[in-house]
C-alpha cells in the first residue's frame, strides 16, 4: 500500500510539475506571441481603431486594403527582391569566408595567429555608427555608392561568425584530420568534406543570423543608397512614420508583408538554429 | 543697313541664342528629404509642376529617412564630398557645413528676400547671408478639448487654474486618469523652449558667450512648467495617443501634428480646438519648427547649383507654399501668401487655421548654434527632471547650464 501511495505521490508530483511547466511555457509563449498577434491585428485596423482604450484586439472591419495601400506607398516589389538579393548574397559569402578562416584559426598554425585572433575580435567592440561616416568616404571613393556592391562586399565576412564558427571546429578532434590524413585527404577536402558536415548547426546558425541581419538592415542601406532602386524593406518601413505621428495600420501591414519570409525561414531552419545555439553556448 | 549694324543684329542674336542654348541645357539634380509617405506625393507634385514649367530642369527626390538619418547622411556626404545637390536641413545642421553650401539669398530679389516671414530670416541667415531658405514649417498651439475647455486659456495664469481644475479622478479608483495637461519632456523639449522664450529669457546670450538659461527669466519659465506639473500626464509617446485615451485636456503641440489630434479627438468623440498658446509674463511667442533648403556647392555645376536656387525659389511662391501648407499641415513661409484669396479661404474654412496663422507671423526659431543638438539633449533632460520631480527647478537648470557651459567651452 504504502509503494502504491509512493508512486501515485510521484505521479501527482510529476503531473504538478508538469502543468506548472507548461503553464509557465503556455505564459512565456503568449507574452511572445503578443507582439505579433497585435502587428497582424492592427494590420487589419481602420485607424481609429489602432490606439483605442479599451485596445481592441479583433478588428470590427477586417481592412484588407490596408495592405493595398503598404503596398502602393513604395515600390515594395523592389525593395523586396533587394532584400532578398542582399540577404542571400551575403549570407553565402559570409559562411564561405567565415568557414574558411575559422578553420585556419581552430586547426591550422601561423605565425602570429592569436594575436590577429585578439585583433579581431577587438574589433568587436567598436561600435558601428563610429565606422559609418569612414566606411561611406570609403564606399564613396571605390565608386561603390548606390549601387548592390555597397550593401554586400562589405559584409561578406564576419568577426562574430568567425569567432562563432572557430569554437566550434575546434570541438572537432584533431585525430580526424590526422586520420584523414594518412588516408591522402588534402586540407581542403577535410574542410569541406568532413568539417563542414558535423558542423552544420554552427553553420545554419552563423547563415540564419546573417540572413536576418541582413535582412533588417537599415541604417547602413539608408546612407549608401539614394535611389528606390537599391533601397531595402526595412527603408521603405520607416516610411509609414514622422515626427507627430504614425500610420500605425500601414505600418503593421507593411511588417507583416516583411517578415513571412523571415518566418518561413526559421519554420525550415529551426532545429540546426536551436542545436547551433545549445552546442556554441549563445545566448 | 549698315555692316556694322548687321553685325550687332547677328551678335546679339547669336548671343541669345546661346544664352537660350545654356538655358535649356538639361540639368539633372538631387534633393535629399525626409518626408514620410504622407508628404511625398506633395512635394512630388510640386517638383512636377517646377518640371513642367523648366523641362530642362529634372528634380530627383531622394527620401532619406527621419531627421536624424538624414542630417547624419548630409554629415557623411560632406566629408566623403558626395553632396546631393539640394537638402532639406535644421538650422544647426547647417552652421558648421555653411561653407559647402551655395548660398540662396543672392540669387533672390530683394522683394523675394523681404516676402520670407520675418520671424524665419534670422534663422537662415549665416554671416549676414540669407544661405538656406525656410521650406516645411510648424509652429507651437495650443489644442484642447472643445466639450471640457469652453474658452481656451489667454495667459499663464488661467492655463495653470484650468489644468488644476481638469485634473481628476474620473472613476474613484484613487489614481487620477484625467490629467489637465500633459508633456512630453524628453521629446518635445520645446514646449519648455517656448515657456522661455515667452518669459524673456532664452538659452544663452547674443554672442553665444555665456549661458543665460538659468537666470531669472529661466527659472521663471523651468518653475512654471513645474507648477503644471502635478495636473500633467507626463509621456514620451506621441500627445495624440494620450488625447485619444481621454487622458489629456489640453496642451502645446506642434500645428504640424494637427491632423494626428484631431483624428484623435474625432476617435475618442470630441471636438478638438485650436488656440495661440498662452500669453507668458513677457510676451505671447511661439517657436517655429521645421526645415529649411539648402544647395550644396561642393562638386554641383554652376547650372545644377542654379537650378536647385531656382526650385527653392519656386517653393517660395506664394500658390505653391499656399499649397505645401494646405496638403501637408505646415504653414505657409512667406508674407505674400497669407493675403492670397486661396490662404484666406483656407483659413475662413478651416477655423484651426486662424490661430496657427496668427501665430506663425509672431513665431520665433532655434539658435544657429552649431551644438543646438546637444543643447537641446541636456534641455529636455532637465525639463524631464524638473517635469518629474527629480530635481527642484532651479537645481534642474543649473545642472543644464553647467553641461551647456562646458558645451560652449
Amino acid at each position: 500500500m504504502n509503494s502504491r501511495y509512493l508512486v501515485d505521490g510521484n505521479l501527482l508530483r510529476q503531473r504538478t510539475y508538469r502543468l506548472v511547466l507548461y503553464f509557465l511555457l503556455f505564459a512565456g509563449c503568449a507574452i511572445m506571441l503578443l507582439p505579433f498577434f497585435w502587428m497582424v491585428t492592427t494590420s487589419f485596423k481602420v485607424e481609429s481603431e489602432v490606439l483605442r482604450m479599451p485596445p481592441r484586439w479583433i478588428p470590427k472591419n477586417w481592412q484588407w486594403i490596408n495592405y493595398i495601400k503598404a503596398w502602393n506607398v513604395a515600390p515594395f516589389g523592389r525593395y523586396f527582391f533587394n532584400s532578398f538579393f542582399m540577404a542571400i548574397s551575403t549570407t553565402i559569402g559570409e559562411v564561405i569566408t567565415t568557414i574558411l578562416a575559422a578553420y585556419a584559426f581552430a586547426k591550422m598554425r601561423f605565425f602570429g595567429k592569436t594575436t590577429i585572433f585578439a585583433v579581431l575580435l577587438g574589433t568587436l567592440m567598436i561600435p558601428g555608427q563610429m565606422l559609418l561616416i569612414p566606411n561611406y568616404v570609403t564606399i564613396t571613393r571605390l565608386g561603390w555608392f548606390d549601387r548592390y556592391e555597397a550593401l554586400i562586399v562589405p559584409w561578406l565576412a564576419s568577426v562574430f561568425g568567425i569567432f562563432l564558427l572557430r569554437q566550434f571546429f575546434r570541438s572537432i578532434p584533431d585525430e580526424l584530420r590526422e586520420a584523414s590524413r594518412i588516408d591522402g585527404c588534402s586540407r581542403f577536402r577535410f574542410l569541406w568534406q568532413i568539417v563542414v558536415p558535423l558542423s552544420k548547426p554552427a553553420i545554419m546558425t552563423v547563415a540564419l543570423l546573417k540572413f536576418l541581419g541582413s535582412w533588417n538592415a537599415f541604417l547602413w542601406v539608408l546612407i549608401m543608397t539614394n535611389s528606390d532602386k537599391m533601397r531595402t524593406i526595412p527603408v521603405g518601413l520607416t516610411l509609414f512614420s514622422s515626427e507627430v505621428g504614425t500610420a500605425y495600420e500601414q505600418l503593421m501591414a507593411a511588417s507583416v508583408l516583411a517578415i513571412i519570409p523571415v518566418l518561413i525561414l526559421f519554420f525550415f531552419t529551426q532545429k540546426q538554429f536551436i542545436q547551433g545555439v545549445a552546442r556554441t553556448g549563445i545566448k | 543697313m549698315k555692316s556694322w549694324k548687321i553685325g550687332a543684329i547677328g551678335l546679339v542674336l547669336v548671343l541669345l541664342f546661346g544664352l537660350f542654348a545654356m538655358a535649356e541645357e538639361n540639368v539633372t539634380i538631387t534633393f535629399w528629404h525626409a518626408m514620410s509617405s504622407g508628404h511625398q506625393p506633395n512635394l512630388q507634385n510640386l517638383v512636377d509642376d517646377f518640371m513642367a514649367e523648366y523641362p530642362y530642369i529634372t528634380v530627383e527626390l531622394s527620401y532619406q529617412g527621419g531627421y536624424g538619418d538624414l542630417q547624419q547622411k548630409i554629415n557623411a556626404a560632406v566629408v566623403a564630398g558626395n553632396v546631393p545637390t539640394m537638402a532639406q536641413a535644421y538650422e544647426n545642421w547647417v552652421t558648421p557645413i555653411v561653407e559647402v553650401l551655395y548660398p540662396i539669398g543672392p540669387h533672390m530679389t530683394g522683394l523675394e528676400k523681404a516676402d520670407i516671414i520675418d520671424g524665419l530670416v534670422p534663422s537662415n541667415t549665416y554671416n549676414g547671408i540669407l544661405y538656406t531658405v525656410p521650406f516645411n514649417k510648424s509652429i507651437m498651439v495650443f489644442y484642447y478639448r472643445k466639450d471640457l475647455v469652453p474658452t481656451p486659456p489667454a495667459t499663464w495664469e488661467e492655463y495653470l487654474q484650468m489644468a488644476k481644475d481638469l485634473t481628476a479622478d474620473t472613476n474613484d479608483d484613487g489614481t487620477i486618469d484625467q490629467f489637465g495637461t500633459g508633456f512630453r519632456p524628453s521629446a518635445n523639449p520645446e514646449q519648455f523652449l517656448n515657456f522661455l522664450e515667452e518669459a524673456g529669457g532664452s538659452i544663452l546670450n547674443e554672442d553665444w558667450t555665456e549661458v543665460t538659461i538659468n537666470n531669472e527669466a529661466g527659472l521663471a519659465a523651468m518653475e512654471y512648467a513645474a507648477s503644471l506639473a502635478p495636473y500633467s500626464l507626463i509621456t514620451s509617446a506621441y500627445m495624440s495617443d494620450a488625447f485619444q485615451a481621454n487622458q489629456v485636456c489640453m496642451f502645446i503641440d506642434t500645428s504640424a501634428g494637427y491632423y494626428y489630434n484631431n483624428k484623435a479627438a474625432e476617435t475618442a468623440g470630441f471636438e478638438m480646438g485650436v488656440a495661440r498658446v498662452p500669453v507668458g509674463p513677457v510676451n505671447q511667442k511661439s517657436m517655429i519648427q521645421g526645415t529649411n533648403l539648402g544647395v550644396f556647392d561642393m562638386n554641383q555645376t554652376q547650372a545644377q547649383k542654379d537650378a536647385a536656387v531656382l526650385l527653392a525659389r519656386f517653393l517660395l511662391l506664394a500658390n505653391k507654399t499656399v499649397f505645401w501648407a494646405e496638403k501637408g499641415g505646415y504653414q505657409p513661409v512667406t508674407k505674400s501668401a497669407y493675403v492670397t484669396e486661396e490662404w484666406k479661404n483656407w483659413v475662413a474654412t478651416h477655423e484651426y487655421q486662424q490661430a496657427i496663422s496668427a501665430q506663425m507671423l509672431d513665431g520665433f526659431s532655434q539658435i544657429l548654434h552649431p551644438n543646438y543638438g546637444d543643447m537641446r539633449d541636456i534641455i529636455a533632460t532637465s525639463f524631464e527632471e524638473a517635469m518629474m520631480g527629480e530635481a527642484a527647478p532651479k537645481e534642474a537648470l543649473d545642472a543644464a547650464a553647467g553641461e551647456l557651459g562646458a558645451l560652449l567651452e
